[in-house]
C-alpha cells in the first residue's frame, strides 16, 4: 500500500511538481560565489552559476557542483557536543562555551578566533563583537592555500594588501608562469568565462588571444596554452628577471642584471617578450608563486606593459584572501607556549592542512578549551571540547562580498537537515549579544543590508547579488591608475639565491580539480569525476616526468616512497606524466582527509595527504620543495582506475586542429573533405517541429569537468566506485577525451602511439592538449536504434535518440554497436545496495535525486538524453504561456554548467537559433562523419594560436 | 520502502506460516494412523474401517501417482502463479478497480455530486504540475470551518473532526489550537504509476482539455474512490491515437501547424504529433 501525505498548510509559493529558483551563493568559495539552488518540494537538488552576475556567467566548476550533495551528507553532526557527548540542548552549549572562555580570560591568557581569510562582511562583523566581547580575544584567518606572495608583493608595490582584479577578458595575450587559473587558482569559474570568450575566433572576428604557459607540472590551463614551455618552479625568478630584462630591453627601462639571464628550452622567453610587446596594455602576466619577491617582480613586468588599469585592476580587488602565515604561526608557537588559552575554529580545519601539524596538535592539547564549527567530525574538530556545528551554506543567511563593491547573498533554501546553527549566531551569543532564538542569522543579516548597503532588500535577495557603486567610490586610497606607480624594488640577489640549484629533485604541490584543497573533498562526486589531465578516478599519486622515471626505473604505476625533510610517504603510485619537466615531481594535496566517516566506502582512507611536504622558507608557505626530495621504488604495482587509456588520436580525423594562420587563410580547414555517404536506411523526416541538436566549440572547453558532475546530479547517474572504475564500468553520461600529440613545437606534432612510443623519451615534455566532450551523438542514423532486438532504443520525431530502461532486456548490442561509445550498462542495482554506500544507499543522500528522471536499475543501458525531461518541462511552459518556444528555454545540464560556453543546446529547426547559426560555421563537423551515422552533435575545430 | 516488491514480508510470512502448519498437520496424521494401524495389527477388528479407507482409498489406488504429481503441483503453480501476478501487477499500479479504505472516509458524491465543487477547487495543481495533488487540510477548512454536520447531541460527525484532529481547529470555539501538534493525514494512494512512466497532468488537463472523468470515470458519483481506468500503457496509447492536438488555440503549435497546413494536413492526432514515442513519457 502506498501513501501519499498531503502538507496541513500548504505555503503558498510551493507547488508540488513545480520547481522553485533561489539564488544564493556557493560555500565552497569562502568568498562567496554567485549561484541558483533549483528546490523541488522543499529540498535542493542542483545548483548552478547566477547568470544575473558578472562573476559567474551562469557556469559553476565542478567542486560547485558538487557542493549540494555536502547537505545530504549522512556524515554531519546531527547535534552539539560537548566533549564527546551530543545534546541537543544550545543553551547548555552556550553556557560553557562562555564559562570556559571566560576562564581562559581570567587567566590572563589569549583567546584566538580562526576563520577562513574571506569572512565577508556579517561575519567579520560577529568576530569583532566576539573578539571585542573577550580581553585577549584575537581574530586570526588561515587559509589552507596562500597567495601571500601576491599580497604580500601588492603591499610593497602599491601599499595596499590584495588580490588584484584579473581581467582575461581585457587580456590579448596571456602568459602564466605556473598559475593554473583555469582549474584551481584564486578563481577559476569566473577566469574560465572570461577568457574562454576571447578564444573563439567567429566568422566576423577571426582572432583570438594568446597564451603562453610556462609551468612543471602539466595543468589543466597548461593543456590549454597555445604555447607552453617547461621549467623548473625553482628557476622561476630567474626566468622572469630574464623576461623582464628582454622587455626593459626594448621598453628602455633599467636592467635588473648584466649577467645570468637564462632562455627557456624553445627560445621561450625571447617569443614570450615579443608577444607582449605587441600588446602593450592588452596583456597579462600572472604567477603563482607564494614568493613575494617574485610577485614583486611580476608587478614590475605588468606595469612596465601598461597592464595595471586594463587587464590588471588594484582599485577592485578580488576579496578571495588575505591570509598571511606570520599571524598563524604566532598562534601556534602561542598555543605550545601557553600564551594562548583557547581556540575558536570557525569552518576551519588547520589540522589537516597545515603544514606542521604535529606542532599545533601539541598546542592545542596545551590549550585550556578548543571550540570547532565545523559541520562534520574533522581532524581539528576531534580536539575540540565544544563541537558546535554550523549550519550548511544553502542553510544559511549570510553576504559575502568576493569582489570589493560586488555582494552576493546567501539565503536559507531548505530548513535546517540538522540541530545545527549558523556560526554568526554563535559568536554573537558567546560574545554576550542578543540574538533573537527565531530570527537569528536572517535579522543580522538583514540589519547589516540596511545599514551597510542599503536598497531594496527583497530585490537583492531576489537577484542574490547586488553591486554598490556608491562604496567603490570610497575605497580608501584609491589609487587613479595612471597615477599608479610602484613603490618596490625587485630584490636580485633574494631572487638569484632561491634559485640556486641542489641538483636534488623539487617536488611541487598541487591541486587537482575535483577535490582542490580537500576542504570539500569527502564527496564522491569530486572523485568519481577523473582528472581532467590524467583521467585518474579516486587516488593522488606522485607524477614523474618520462625521462627520469627511466632514469630511476620507475614504471606507470609502480609503488613508490617519497620523502622531504619534514614529510614523508612510505607508499604512492607514480604516474608517468607527459608534458612535465624533467627533475620535477608532482603531489595533489586535497587527500588524506580523516573525517569521522558514517559510510563504508572508496572515501574512507583515500589517498595521501600532501600538506605536511609544504615549507615555510620565509614569511609565506611554499608548495614548490626544492631540496631534500628522496624517491624510492618500493615494489608492487598498483592499477589506477582510469576512464581512458589510450592517449593518442591515431592519425584519425575525429578530432580536428589547425593553426589561426591556417584558420585565417582557410576557415575551412581540416574540413574540406566530404565523404561519399551511402545509407542503408530511410530517412527520419524532421523538418516540422523541433530538431534538438547541441555544438561543442573545443576552442572553448577547457577540459574542467564541470559538465560531468553537473550531469551526474541531473540524471540521477550512480557513483560506482574506484574499482568499477578500473573494470570501465563508470557510469557518467558525458566523458571529456584527453588526446595528446608530441613534438608539436617543431614542426609536425606525432599523434600515433606507436611513433611516440619509438621517439625518444625528451619528446614528452613537448605535449599539445586537446578536450574533446563526448556524448550520445543522437545520430539520425543511429547504429544502436538498428541492432536493438526489443526496440527500447528508437528516435523520436525531434531527433532525440530515447532510451527505454523498461523495455531493455541488456543485450547490450546497442553499446557495441554505438562507434562513439557512449553507451552505458548498469552491471548492478546501484541503489539501496550496501555494495555501493554512496548517497544512492540512504535516505538523506537519496535527496539530491531529480524526481522527474528514472532510477535505473540493474540489467538496463543507459546513455545521455539530451536532458529530454529539461525540453519536456520547457515546452510544456511555452503551451502554457501560450508562446512559441525560444532559443534557450531547453538547456541541458552540461550546457547550463559550462563556465566557459563550450556546450550550446537547441533547437535546429529554428532559423535564429545560436545551434543554427554554428551548424553553418565553417569550423563546424559531425565525429566520424564518413560512417554516416547523421549525428546531432556538431563539433568545431580546435584551433590553436600558432604559426 | 513499506511497499516495494523486495520487502513485502508480509506475503512471506503467511506463505511460511501455510507451510508450517501444512507440515504440523501431516506430522499428527501420520501419528494418528500409525497408532491405528499398531491397534489393528493387535486386534483387527478393534478398528471400523475409516470413511478414507471405505470410499476414498479405492478410488485413489487407481491413480497413477505421477499423474496426481503432476497435477497437483501444476495446481499450486497456477495458483501461486495468478496471486504473485496480480500482487506483480499491483506493484506497478495494474489494479484497474481498487478502492482501498482511506483516514477519511470522504465521499467525492457529496463533494463533486451534490455540492458541484469544480475538481480542481481542491485539486488545485491539475492545471499547472506534474501532480494534480491530494489537497492540503486548509483546503479541506475553506469550508469546514464553517460547514459542521452534527449529530442530534450536536457532536461534530466523526469524520469531519478527523480534519480538526489533524490540523489542530476547535470545532466549539472556531478557533485554530495554537502550538498544535499537527498530524498529516495519510492517505491511500490509489493510482499509482510506476517509476519508470512520466506522467503530466498539466500537460492533459490544461493543454490536451481532457476531462477528469475521461480517466478517472464518474468520479462525481463515488463515494469511495476506486481506480477507474486501467493505467497500462495499452490504454495511454489508445487515447493519444484518437485524440487530436489542438493546433488553432496555442501559439506554440504557431509554426507546426502553418508548416502541416501547407502540407494539406489538417487534423493531426497526438500520435502523429510524436505522442507514442518512448522518450515522451520514459526517461
Amino acid at each position: 500500500m502506498k501513501h501519499a501525505l498531503p502538507y496541513l498548510e500548504k505555503p503558498d509559493n510551493v507547488t508540488p511538481g513545480i520547481p522553485l529558483y533561489y539564488a544564493t551563493s556557493c560555500g565552497v568559495y569562502n568568498e562567496g560565489f554567485p549561484i541558483v539552488a533549483k528546490v523541488r518540494e522543499g529540498r535542493p537538488i542542483k545548483l548552478d552559476g547566477n547568470d544575473k552576475s558578472t562573476l559567474s556567467n551562469g557556469g559553476l566548476d565542478a567542486i560547485g557542483q558538487a557542493s549540494i550533495l555536502s547537505l545530504y551528507d549522512v556524515n554531519r553532526l546531527p547535534n552539539p557536543l560537548i566533549k564527546g557527548v551530543e545534546t541537543n540542548n544550545w543553551n547548555e552549549v552556550d553556557k560553557e562555551v562562555i564559562n570556559k572562555l571566560k576562564a581562559v580570560s581570567v587567566e590572563g591568557k589569549k583567546i584566538a578566533v580562526v576563520t577562513p581569510s574571506a569572512t565577508g562582511p556579517v561575519l567579520q562583523s560577529a568576530v569583532n563583537n566576539f573578539v571585542n566581547a573577550y580581553a585577549g580575544a584575537e581574530h586570526i584567518s588561515y587559509d589552507p592555500i596562500s597567495y601571500s606572495g601576491i599580497l604580500d608583493a601588492n603591499e610593497a608595490s602599491f601599499g595596499k594588501r590584495v588580490i588584484p582584479n584579473y581581467q582575461f577578458s581585457k587580456a590579448d595575450v596571456i602568459v602564466s608562469f605556473g598559475a593554473d587559473f583555469l582549474g584551481t587558482w584564486i578563481s577559476p569559474v569566473r577566469f574560465q568565462s572570461d577568457y574562454s570568450a576571447k578564444r573563439v575566433p567567429t566568422a566576423d572576428n577571426r582572432k583570438m588571444s594568446l597564451h603562453i604557459q610556462v609551468e612543471s607540472l602539466l595543468s589543466v590551463t597548461g593543456t590549454n596554452a597555445d604555447h607552453r614551455f617547461t621549467m623548473q618552479d625553482s628557476q622561476e625568478g630567474i626566468y622572469l628577471m630574464s623576461l623582464y630584462n628582454a622587455l626593459a630591453k626594448n621598453t628602455g627601462a633599467t636592467q635588473l642584471r648584466s649577467t645570468g639571464d637564462k632562455e627557456l628550452p624553445g627560445n621561450g622567453i625571447k617569443q614570450i617578450a615579443e608577444a607582449l610587446l605587441n600588446a602593450k596594455g592588452r596583456s597579462l602576466v600572472i604567477s603563482k608563486s607564494n614568493n613575494k619577491d617574485h610577485q614583486v617582480l611580476v608587478n614590475h613586468i605588468n606595469m612596465m606593459l601598461g597592464n595595471y588599469g586594463n587587464a590588471i585592476d588594484i582599485n577592485k580587488p578580488y576579496l578571495s584572501s588575505t591570509y598571511s602565515e606570520t599571524k598563524f604561526e604566532a598562534l601556534v608557537a602561542g598555543l605550545q607556549n601557553g600564551t594562548f588559552g583557547g581556540v575558536v575554529f570557525v569552518n576551519t580545519n588547520p589540522l589537516y592542512s597545515y603544514h606542521n601539524a604535529t606542532a599545533l596538535e601539541k598546542g592545542l592539547d596545551n590549550a585550556s578549551v578548543v571550540i570547532s564549527t565545523s559541520m562534520v567530525q574533522d581532524e581539528t574538530s576531534s580536539k575540540a571540547a565544544v563541537h558546535a556545528p554550523d549550519n550548511h551554506f544553502l542553510e544559511s543567511w549570510d553576504i559575502k562580498e568576493p569582489l570589493k563593491g560586488h555582494f552576493v547573498f546567501s539565503q536559507p533554501v531548505m530548513t535546517r537537515v540538522f540541530n545545527t546553527r549558523q556560526v554568526i549566531e554563535s559568536l554573537n551569543i558567546w560574545a554576550g549579544s542578543q540574538v533573537s532564538s527565531e530570527e537569528g542569522s536572517y535579522k543580522l543579516v538583514k540589519e547589516y543590508f540596511a545599514n551597510n548597503i542599503g536598497g531594496d532588500w527583497k530585490q537583492a535577495i531576489h537577484d542574490g547579488i547586488a553591486e554598490v557603486s556608491t562604496i567603490l567610490s570610497n575605497v580608501e586610497g584609491e589609487i587613479e591608475n595612471a597615477m599608479l606607480s610602484l613603490n618596490s624594488t625587485v630584490d636580485v640577489a633574494a631572487i638569484e639565491s632561491g634559485a640556486k640549484k641542489t641538483g636534488d629533485l623539487e617536488l611541487i604541490l598541487y591541486q587537482k580539480v575535483g577535490p582542490r584543497d580537500g576542504t570539500w573533498s569527502v564527496n564522491p562526486w569530486c572523485h568519481e569525476m577523473p582528472d581532467p589531465v590524467t583521467k585518474v578516478c579516486y587516488d593522488n599519486y606522485v607524477t614523474i616526468s618520462k625521462p627520469d622515471a627511466e632514469k630511476l626505473g620507475i614504471a606507470n604505476g609502480d609503488m613508490v616512497s617519497i620523502s622531504s625533510k619534514n614529510a614523508s610517504i612510505d607508499k604512492i603510485p607514480a604516474l608517468v606524466q607527459p608534458g612535465q619537466v624533467r627533475g620535477t615531481l608532482g603531489l595533489a594535496v586535497g587527500y588524506g582527509r580523516n573525517v569521522n566517516q558514517k559510510m563504508d566506502n572508496d572515501l574512507r582512507d583515500l589517498g595521501h595527504n600532501a600538506y605536511p611536504f609544504v615549507e615555510m622558507p620565509g614569511s609565506s608557505n611554499s608548495m614548490v620543495i626544492t631540496s631534500g626530495i628522496k624517491i624510492e621504488k618500493v615494489g608492487g604495482n598498483y592499477e589506477f582506475a582510469l576512464t581512458q587509456t589510450h592517449d593518442t588520436i591515431e592519425g584519425r580525423g575525429h578530432l580536428r586542429e589547425a593553426t589561426l594562420e591556417e584558420y585565417k587563410a582557410n576557415p575551412k580547414v581540416r574540413n574540406e573533405h566530404s565523404h561519399h555517404l551511402i545509407s542503408l536506411w530511410n530517412e527520419h523526416d524532421l523538418s516540422t517541429g523541433h530538431h534538438w541538436g547541441m555544438a561543442i566549440d573545443m576552442n572553448a572547453c577547457t577540459g574542467c569537468g564541470s559538465c560531468v558532475v553537473s550531469c551526474s546530479i541531473e540524471n540521477n547517474v550512480p557513483v560506482v566506485g574506484r574499482d568499477e572504475v578500473r573494470r570501465r564500468r563508470e557510469m557518467h553520461w558525458i566523458r571529456i577525451d584527453r588526446y595528446y600529440s608530441f613534438g608539436g613545437s617543431n614542426g609536425k606534432s606525432m599523434t600515433r602511439q606507436n611513433d611516440v612510443d619509438a621517439a625518444s623519451a625528451d619528446l614528452y615534455e613537448d605535449v599539445e592538449v586537446v578536450y574533446q566532450p563526448v556524448m550520445c551523438q543522437h545520430c539520425d542514423h543511429a547504429p544502436c536504434e538498428t541492432v536493438c532486438p526489443v526496440l527500447a532504443t528508437t528516435h523520436s520525431s525531434e531527433g532525440l535518440n530515447q532510451m527505454t530502461y523498461n523495455r531493455c532486456i541488456g543485450t547490450k548490442y546497442c553499446g557495441n554497436n554505438c562507434p562513439y561509445k557512449v553507451r552505458r550498462f548498469n552491471w548492478f542495482r546501484y541503489n539501496m545496495n550496501d555494495k555501493y554506500d554512496y548517497h544512492f544507499n540512504n535516505e538523506l543522500g537519496r535527496m539530491v535525486l531529480n524526481p522527474d528522471v528514472t532510477v535505473r536499475s540493474r540489467g538496463v543501458m543507459e546513455k545521455c538524453s539530451f536532458c529530454v525531461q529539461n525540453i519536456q518541462s520547457a515546452k510544456l511552459k511555452a503551451k502554457k504561456e501560450n508562446r512559441n518556444l525560444s532559443d534557450g528555454d531547453a538547456q541541458t545540464a552540461c550546457a547550463k554548467a559550462c563556465p566557459s560556453n563550450a556546450i550550446i543546446f537547441g533547437d535546429m529547426n529554428d532559423p535564429n537559433s545560436r545551434i543554427s547559426a554554428i551548424k553553418k560555421d565553417e569550423r563546424s563537423y559531425h565525429m566520424l562523419e564518413e560512417v554516416n551515422t547523421a549525428p546531432s552533435v556538431v563539433y568545431m575545430t580546435k584551433i590553436r594560436n600558432k604559426k | 520502502m513499506s511497499s516495494t516488491f523486495y520487502s513485502s514480508s508480509t506475503l512471506v510470512a503467511v506463505l511460511i506460516l501455510i507451510l508450517v502448519l501444512l507440515i504440523i498437520a501431516g506430522i499428527l496424521y501420520g501419528i494418528e494412523n500409525n497408532l491405528k494401524n499398531l491397534l489393528r495389527d493387535k486386534d483387527p477388528g478393534s478398528v471400523e474401517s475409516s470413511y478414507y479407507q471405505r470410499v476414498i482409498k479405492p478410488v485413489v489406488s487407481e491413480w497413477n501417482p505421477t499423474i496426481v504429481t503432476l497435477v497437483v503441483i501444476a495446481f499450486v503453480v497456477v495458483i501461486g502463479g495468478i496471486y504473485g501476478f496480480k500482487f506483480g501487477m499491483e506493484e506497478v499500479g495494474v489494479q484497474q478497480g481498487y478502492s482501498p479504505d482511506q483516514p477519511i472516509n470522504f465521499s467525492h458524491k457529496i463533494h463533486a455530486g451534490t455540492h458541484k465543487i469544480d475538481c480542481q477547487y481542491c485539486h488545485s495543481t491539475a492545471s499547472n504540475s506534474r501532480h494534480a495533488s491530494i489537497p492540503s487540510a486548509n483546503t479541506c477548512m475553506n469550508c469546514h470551518a464553517g460547514v459542521q454536520k452534527r449529530d442530534a447531541d450536536g457532536n461534530v460527525s466523526v469524520e469531519i473532526q478527523k480534519i480538526y484532529d489533524a490540523i489542530g481547529f476547535d470545532a466549539e470555539t472556531s478557533k485554530y489550537i495554537d502550538g498544535y501538534e499537527q498530524k498529516p493525514i495519510k492517505w491511500v494512494r490509489i493510482h499509482n504509476l510506476p517509476d519508470l512512466a512520466y506522467f503530466n497532468h498539466s500537460q492533459h488537463v490544461a493543454i490536451g482539455k481532457v476531462e477528469c472523468q475521461t480517466c478517472h470515470g464518474p468520479i462525481e458519483e463515488m463515494d469511495k474512490v476506486f481506480q477507474f481506468a486501467t493505467l497500462q500503457m495499452g490504454w495511454c496509447v489508445n487515447c493519444h491515437r484518437q485524440r487530436s492536438v489542438d493546433m488553432e488555440n496555442n501559439k506554440y503549435y504557431e509554426d507546426l501547424h502553418s508548416d502541416l497546413k501547407s502540407k494539406g494536413k489538417h487534423y493531426i492526432s497526438v500520435a502523429e504529433n510524436g505522442g507514442l514515442e518512448c522518450g515522451k513519457c520514459h526517461y
